[in-house]
């Protein structure tokens, strides 16, 4: 059976079993309220509406592109040409604009994020002062996650409506205008900065253009000067639409100019004066960019988050092409030897990057250059396993070299940065090899793989680049481009010096002298014995026959090399790549602060741990919920459930309200119910925060804690990890059998031979995950939790039976990521150890996320079916966000995020790729020399035969939890922070003490002591907030009053500041920044009277 | 010499073109004049493109507006009223805010904002046309306009090029000095930082205040809200802001309090004049309300600020130069500018009038910001010419010092010295101004601080408070700062807003409170010039000795740079020292 098939075939039985289990009518509704969709059309259907219209999407699929038939759908709506039915069909004209906006938006961003739900709060129309109709689209802050394009887009649909419904353009007056001026600049000082920040004349050139009216809802508690206008409802800033014209519109002009075009809209044309360039002014731009900036990623150094590089500093990461089977999508390569060095990158440690693009998450891949090391002793070694790392780290001098970084060609197209320079590596040269015209495929006898490998000697490696007429293999070529031609000389002297005690047999002896420094930055490995460097035969014989004779003067080192050379020398490491380590990784249940088991509103009479047991002492309490009413006028009953469990009537919710229940009896009833005695451990909430506010029924918190499961706001159970790619798997590493793997539909490994092994290389299928262990320990307690739900609550059979984690391969999933809606079908095939979800990139761009570093959950999807209900939302702004309104049942690569599209599939690069590398091409002009997914749409080659690059021999090599996370303290954190900077030869220690000071703990210092004198109050007792503290002190419940910002919060980077500045040598600028915020700080906490009088004691 | 001047003009991206270099190097002082000119050239109108290579034409023309002349012979002339090109450009005044006739203007701002009310009230319905490019988006209400304080303008005076050797007063002279300090909150700080300290700072501002609002005769029945009974009709009550609101129908809904408890007032749109006054009303403000009454709805018939009545006026027979915001140890401080000041005040730079009122001073009151100080906003290290706080005070020490010994200098710090940033400010502290607290003429006090200068009481406060004033109340601008202190005066609180731009020290008795009204009230921190006399009080602000920083560009503030107030025998002087 087909893949999807199988996996719809299970999706379906398990909507059967939930549906089963909701009939029995013990909560909200008879019948799972997560709609299933198949694909995009249907998606769309689940999430906005209206019924009917994923048929119309898919006829019009046919024909035209994905953005005309969001445009068309949209005009079809709004004019009422596609006919709405059921609860819509009364829709007035405003209503259908309003409808056929969303539908389309949510086209366009693919049927998965919340914008068309909660990005757009209305459309409207409304009057121009010439009495003309217009569109009127009010943005509202979570448009944010829509993106700048579908932003923008939206404001474009709002002018295809206007246009199908044939009224008029906005037109905006003057003080309107000048109030989107005043916005834009309100938002930037007081709210937070825009991606792009636009001059006043660009904002009133587009406010004076776009022909909807961009409005929206208050965001923030900042109000404006332009007040009381007549069509704009808010004097507060108006944060989405701000978002929707400028990150937008103006900010997509280039873009959006272009979509316009192609769908034939009119009145877009002044966007091209956005692109043209600026006239005039540039004095002032032309001086700014004499300062050589800084890469953003170096800007803030936070404490604990060490710095493993400075920008293209020598010795720190090495760019190197290629992909691993869990890389891509970005997430980066990173030798598992470096990992255990550092001991601050973990499997899914997010690193923020120089370049490409701005972060990442780090994986171990153990087929590429590792680090070298200077020991204690002054051996200079070339480390190559876990094992080595781990013994060399208590001898460390020096990290000399990170080791590799392996980047796919993808991030480069992702983020449409130029090329960098590939340095000289063994995928390379063999290419050059085979490439060479005295090679021959049919006659050949060398072992390919062993060369590439590295397997060979020196006096081999000269041979075969003579033979072949290529460059000299990497294992025997030097940072020669990292020196000087006057200390490269200085060292050619000491060899040509000592070159007639030379044995070939046993390689080179210098005396200790300081030319070993320069071996150490060539990254020659040796060795120091009793005063002398010992340098085995191997890279002698390389040094000895590479450099021949002294340079001569020229500029560039490497043509120096090459003059002296008789083979041609390339660049080894023409690239380094700055890093520093972001945030660590993550995998954690999702617990609400405190966390409940049930949904279940006890007030403040469960204490501050909001027991309900507690609760239920007090015998009856007074809570605000609702409650639901038998519909049988002779019944009338009052329960919780959706049945009537007297008459078997359906029941309707009640208004809520303040209502006195008998908690003690109800707990009794339902405890006996599911007949559990232990109940004294459960969990409430203090109120539901839902527009309905029906509870959840007792029984599932009593199973709940047993279990020891908690709920989200909407009653699923949530496991949080990073995201991680992984496109090929071994069957051993994730704890998977054979048999199972055959079971669950999986033929052959990644080569087409049949599955025998546990040690085979096997093709992920798109929609399979590999979770982590604590994950996979937390889902055993869920899936318990669900059969005794089923057995103990619905009457049912058991479902999941499982007992330990292994049984859970082969079961179903969802993941929800937040800012979407939409659950995307997984299944459970292994585990991993690392902190972290493994699945494949088209998963995570389902769910809209890419590598570096987010983070979603997953849930049983089960207890999603059973458990989930719009009902418990919140009916606030952003509220449903992060649910699993719609659950989407199959990948389809072209409906996902097109991300995913840059991934790299393919097993090596052209040596043409390599050789254009040297120009800071774009990576579009390259694009022929690549393969990736992108060229595989809509064959079934997306699907399957994606390839990688790099082997790497283990997906959680190396550490799987930061530094970071294990040290307890930041002062421990920073001091391990800042020895490592000591270490890394490419880092500056001084630098980055002076950095977490400057960027970290003076403004946190200062923005705290200044907090500490503005700050708000907080009632212990109920909660409530005040500005301003009240005079009378008390808070209006008569609860005590506490302070929002503590003493401790403002002194608690003091002392470690102080530290710092007392054990390193760091400006006097700062010491004296630090002094002043000490006395200003004592000046706020130590009274001077008691200083006074504790001075009279002495006289 | 050639070089430093050279190096002037390239720091500030500036090229000369030969003939405007020969033109500068003619003159007999051309470092001041290079000076003047860099501030010429980046305050006024000149297009970017002017200073690519500036023409021996501008230089002409600036030295014209300098009443600098353009041939040597004519330099000695004094020129007395040198700003009239300049004048003609300004903008011509509003007939409102003529002050030829009484100087002392109190109700202007009723009178300006009804007639701004007005205009609001039809909202312009006009179409802007739609501009064809971007750039004809450009407004020039992007730039603000300037606004011209009459009084400055007829006060002020620049002080002319000529330079007298005289001889410096090195001994101490036997000038008496009726000094004494009233207000000073250094080493008063009993704050410990807990919740009890921020109860009874506001419990002491709302006593403080209510004292003075009790001996209004309109609240001398004040009621506590706690009292209110449900059939009163009338209420007369003394409160504290907690919120302000604005109702859909454009209402004003004001939450009070005061020890006893909460009422929401309601400030109808419908009574104008009462809800022009109610749109000043800042959060945490004490004021007296008199209410109607109806069931729970209570709607205002009257705000009475606790006000500053008109003051007598004194003799003086002596002058007094307030200066602040000095910023000593930045890269855009006037060393030049300072210098003439302190020439001047020495007897030694002006003309013979000029040097004459010099003779008289007997104080020099600086209100903060006299060093531009460290760490104070994010990557100021670059924009600092001194880059320790020690060496910023030895500076400012080394240029004091040379002030004659008989001037009383007295020091309140501000946002930029080093002291805490919570209000009231301790002086700044002797381990850092070692080199002040050295000169023997000089005294120090918080912010604020209130001193008597034979019998002249001087309330000094920094002006931080501004910030908050120009955010909250709509119309009021940093540039007419002389609005804000009559509005800070009219509230006696120096900073009411609590928790938005001010820190405020939760300390157990509110020092921000003017308990009594002042003669002179001296303020700086917006580097704008401002002065007027409002019921008797002097309010001035001493502008800077800075030029426009990257942060005031961003802004549009124009700031009016070494530009001196002097109170001259009880007559306002205003100097200009570039």
């Amino acid at each position: 059976m087909d893949y999807f098939e199988r996996l719809e075939k299970e999706t379906h039985h398990l909507y059967e079993i939930a549906n089963k289990a909701r009939s029995k009518g013990l909560d909200v509704n008879l019948e799972t309220e997560v709609p299933l969709a198949k694909d995009l059309a249907e998606r769309v259907e689940g999430l906005v509406g209206p019924e009917g219209v994923a048929n119309r999407i898919k006829e019009l699929e046919k024909d035209i592109d994905r953005e005309s038939v969001a445009f068309e759908i949209a005009a079809e709506i709004a004019s009422g040409k596609f006919e709405l039915t059921g609860e819509k069909a009364n829709y007035d004209r405003e209503q259908r604009c309003d409808q056929g906006l969303r539908t389309a938006l949510a086209i366009l961003t693919e049927g998965v994020v919340a914008a068309p739900l909660e990005g757009i709060s209305q459309v409207k129309i409304k009057k121009n002062f010439d009495s003309s109709e217009y569109i009127a689209v009010y943005f509202a802050g979570p448009i944010r996650s829509a993106g700048g394009t579908a932003a923008a887009l939206a404001v474009l649909l709002g002018d295809k409506i206007k246009e199908a419904i044939g009224i008029n353009d906005f037109k905006p007056i003057e003080d309107e205008v000048e109030r989107y001026v005043e916005e834009v600049e309100l938002y930037e000082s007081e709210v937070t900065n825009l991606q792009y920040s636009p001059t006043p004349e660009e904002v009133r050139f587009a406010a004076n253009h776009i022909p909807v009216e961009v409005t929206g809802e208050p965001t923030d508690q900042v109000e404006v000067s332009h007040r009381d206008l007549e069509r704009v409802e808010t004097n507060n800033i108006r944060g989405g639409a701000l978002l929707a014209m400028i990150e937008g519109v103006v900010q997509k002009s280039k873009k959006i100019l272009k979509i316009s075009k192609k769908l034939k809209l009119q009145n877009w044309d002044w966007l091209s004066e956005y692109s043209k360039p600026k006239t005039d002014d540039s004095s002032d731009d032309s001086s700014s960019s004499d300062i050589v900036t800084e890469p953003k990623y170096i800007q803030d150094i936070i404490g604990g988050r060490p710095v493993l590089g400075y920008p293209s500093e020598k010795g720190g990461f090495r760019l190197r092409y290629g992909r691993s089977r869990n890389t891509g999508l970005a997430a980066m390569g990173v030798h598992p030897a470096t990992m255990t060095l550092l001991d601050f990158l973990a499997v899914g440690t997010q690193l923020k990057i120089e370049h490409p693009g701005k972060g990442n998450c780090v994986v171990p891949v153990d087929s590429i250059e590792g680090p070298i090391v200077k020991l204690k002793n002054g051996d200079v070694v070339k480390i190559k396993t876990i094992k080595e790392a781990k013994e060399c780290k208590g001898k460390l001098s020096e990290i000399l070299f990170l080791g590799d970084m392996l980047v796919a060609f993808g991030e480069f197209l992702r983020n449409n940065q130029p090329l960098l320079e590939s340095g000289w590596c063994e995928e390379w040269w063999i290419g050059t090899l085979v490439e060479s015209e005295n090679f021959n495929k049919e006659t050949n006898t060398l072992d390919l793989n062993k060369l590439e490998q590295g397997d060979l000697t020196a006096s081999e490696a000269f041979e075969l680049s003579e033979k072949y007429n290529i460059a000299l293999h990497p294992e025997y070529t030097y940072c020669y481009h990292d020196v000087t031609i006057r200390d490269l000389n200085s060292l050619i002297e000491l060899i040509l010096k000592h070159k007639e005690e030379y044995d070939p047999e046993k390689g080179l002896e210098l005396p200790l002298s300081y030319q070993k420094r320069v071996l150490e930055i060539l990254g020659v490995p040796h060795i120091v014995r009793e005063n002398k460097i010992i340098i085995d035969k191997d890279h002698s014989y390389s040094l000895i026959n590479t450099l021949k004779t002294k340079l001569p003067p020229l500029k560039d080192t490497m043509e120096a090399v090459n003059r002296v050379s008789s083979i041609k020398i390339k660049k080894k490491a023409p690239v380094y790549i700055g890093t520093r380590v972001g945030r660590p990784e993550k995998s954690k249940e999702r617990l609400m602060r405190p966390a409940p088991h049930v949904l279940f509103p006890i007030g403040n009479n469960g204490g501050s741990r909001r027991l309900v047991a507690t609760a239920a002492k007090k015998g009856s309490i007074k809570i605000d919920m609702a409650r639901r009413i038998c519909t049988n006028p002779d019944c009338k009953l009052t329960s919780q459930n959706s049945i009537c469990p007297y008459c078997g009537a359906p029941t309707e919710i009640g208004k809520a309200g303040i209502k006195s229940i008998n908690l003690s009896s109800m707990l009794k009833k339902a405890s006996d119910h599911v007949n559990i005695r232990k109940v004294d451990e459960m969990k409430g909430v203090v109120g539901m925060i839902s527009e309905s506010k029906l509870p959840e029924p007792l029984e599932k918190g009593i199973l709940r804690a047993k279990n020891e499961v908690f709920t989200f706001k909407d009653a699923t159970i949530r496991h949080d990890s990073t995201d991680l790619p992984l496109t090929h798997f071994i069957p051993k590493e994730v704890g998977v059998t054979v048999e199972k793997l055959l079971e669950m539909g999986y033929e052959h490994d990644c080569y087409g031979q049949p599955i025998e092994s546990e040690d085979q290389i096997i093709e992920l299928r798109v929609q399979d995950v590999v979770i982590s262990e604590n994950c996979a320990n937390y889902l055993v307690n869920v899936a318990n939790f669900i059969d005794d739900e089923l057995v103990k609550l619905y009457e049912m059979d058991s479902f999941y039976n499982v007992k330990e984690k292994s049984d859970l391969i082969g079961h179903l999933i969802a993941g929800l990521a937040p800012h979407t809606s939409a659950g995307v079908l997984g299944r459970i095939v292994g585990f991993t150890k690392a902190l972290c979800c493994y699945a494949h990139p088209y998963f995570h761009s389902a769910k809209r996320r890419n590598c570096d570093s987010d983070e979603d959950s997953v849930m049983l999807l089960l207890d999603a079916l059973i458990n989930f209900s719009k009902n418990y939302l919140p009916n606030t702004r952003g509220g449903s966000m992060d649910a699993p309104l719609v659950l989407s049942s199959r990948i389809d690569p072209e409906e996902i995020d097109d991300e995913s599209h840059n991934l790299d599939i393919f097993e090596r690069f052209p040596v043409e790729f390599y050789e254009k590398t040297k120009d800071p091409l774009k990576p579009a002009e390259v694009l022929d020399l690549v393969d990736n997914v992108g060229n595989h749409l809509g064959t079934p080659e997306q699907y399957e035969g994606l390839m990688f690059s790099h082997h790497t021999s283990s997906i959680h090599a190396g550490p799987t939890v930061c530094l970071y996370k294990r040290l307890p303290s930041m002062k421990e954190k920073v001091d391990a922070q800042i020895e490592l900077a000591e270490l890394i030869r490419a880092v500056d220690q001084r630098g980055v003490v002076e950095k977490v000071l400057s960027s970290h703990f003076l403004p946190d210092i200062m923005g705290n002591s200044r907090a500490f004198s503005k700050q708000k109050v907080r009632c212990t007792k109920c909660g409530s907030k005040y500005r301003r503290i009240p005079l009378s002190g008390k808070c209006k419940c008569g609860g005590n009053l506490i302070l929002s910002v503590s003493k401790g919060s403002v002194t608690k980077y003091l002392d470690i500041s102080q530290e710092l500045v007392n054990r390193y040598p760091v400006s006097p600028y700062l010491k004296q920044r630090l002094e002043i915020q000490e006395y200003g700080i004592n000046s706020l906490f130590e009274s001077d009277k008691s200083k006074q009088s504790s001075l009279d004691v002495f006289f | 010499m050639t070089n430093k001047i050279l190096l002037k003009f390239a720091k500030k991206g500036i090229n000369l073109s030969p003939s405007a270099y020969k033109k500068i190097m003619e003159d007999n002082n051309p470092l001041n004049l290079t000076s003047s000119i860099i501030v010429k050239l980046k305050g006024d109108d000149y297009k970017s493109k002017d200073l690519v290579s500036v023409s021996g034409e501008i230089i002409d023309k600036i030295k014209g507006e300098l009443g600098l002349s353009k041939s040597s012979e004519e330099k000695h002339k004094v020129s007395e009223k040198p700003l009239v090109d300049i004048k003609k450009t300004k903008k011509p005044i509003e007939p409102l805010i003529n002050t030829k006739k009484s100087k002392e203007t109190p109700f202007i701002n009723k009178k300006e904002n009804s007639t701004k009310i007005k205009v609001e009230k039809t909202p312009k319905k006009i179409e802007p046309k739609k501009p064809a490019s971007i750039e004809d988006s450009k407004r020039e209400s992007d730039k603000k306009e300037k606004y011209t304080n009459e009084i400055i303008e007829e006060a002020s005076e620049k002080v002319s090029d000529t330079k007298v050797q005289f001889k410096r007063n090195l001994t101490k002279s036997n000038v008496e000095y009726d000094f004494k300090i009233i207000q000073d909150t250094s080493k008063k700080s009993y704050t410990s930082g807990e919740i009890e300290n921020l109860i009874s700072y506001f419990q002491s501002r709302y006593e403080k205040l209510h004292k003075i609002l009790s001996k209004r005769p309109e609240l001398r029945t004040a009621q506590k809200v706690a009292d209110i009974e449900e059939a009163q009709t009338e209420l007369s009550l003394i409160l504290m802001i907690r919120d302000i609101r604005t109702t859909k129908n454009g209402h004003k809904l004001i939450e009070f309090e005061d020890d006893t408890g909460t009422i929401p007032i309601l400030f109808s749109n419908k009574n104008e004049e009462l809800f022009r006054e109610a749109e000043k009303l800042v959060k945490d403000e004490v004021i007296g309300v008199i209410a109607d009454k109806n069931g729970d709805l209570a709607i205002a018939n009257q705000i009475i600020n606790p006000g500053a009545q008109r003051i007598a006026k004194k003799e003086m027979d002596f002058g007094i130069v307030f200066i602040s915001d000095v910023h000593i140890g930045s890269l855009t401080f006037l060393e030049d500018a300072f210098n003439r000041f302190i020439d001047w005040i020495n007897c030694e730079y002006g003309n013979e009038q000029q040097r004459e009122i010099a003779s008289d001073i007997k104080y020099l009151v600086i209100g903060g910001d006299i060093v531009d100080g460290i760490g104070v906003y994010p990557n100021q290290e670059k924009e600092l010419a001194i880059k320790n706080i020690t060496e910023q005070y030895n500076e400012a020490a080394r240029l004091l010092g040379n002030i004659r010994s008989d001037i009383k200098i007295i020091i309140a710090p501000g946002n930029h010295d080093a002291s805490r940033v919570a209000e009231p400010q301790p002086a700044v502290p002797e381990e850092y101004a070692k080199a002040l607290y050295e000169l023997d003429n000089v005294e120090f006090i918080s912010n604020p601080g209130v001193v008597s200068l034979d019998g002249i009481n001087v309330l000094i406060y920094h002006g931080r408070s501004f910030d908050d004033l120009v955010m909250d109340i709509k119309d009021f601008s940093h540039e007419r700062n002389d609005l804000l202190m009559e509005e800070l005066l009219k509230k006696r609180h120096l900073a009411p807003i609590y928790g938005e731009r001010t820190p405020l020290a939760s300390e157990l008795e509110d020092y921000l409170v003017i308990d009594e009204i002042p003669d002179v009230f001296h303020t700086g921190h917006v580097h704008i010039n401002t002065y007027r006399k409002f019921n008797g009080i002097h309010l001035i602000n001493s502008g800077t000795f800075q030029t426009q920083t990257e942060f005031q560009k961003i802004y549009n503030i124009e700031p009016t740079p070494a530009e001196v107030p002097v109170l001259h025998k009880g007559k306002y002087k205003h100097l200009k020292f570039i």
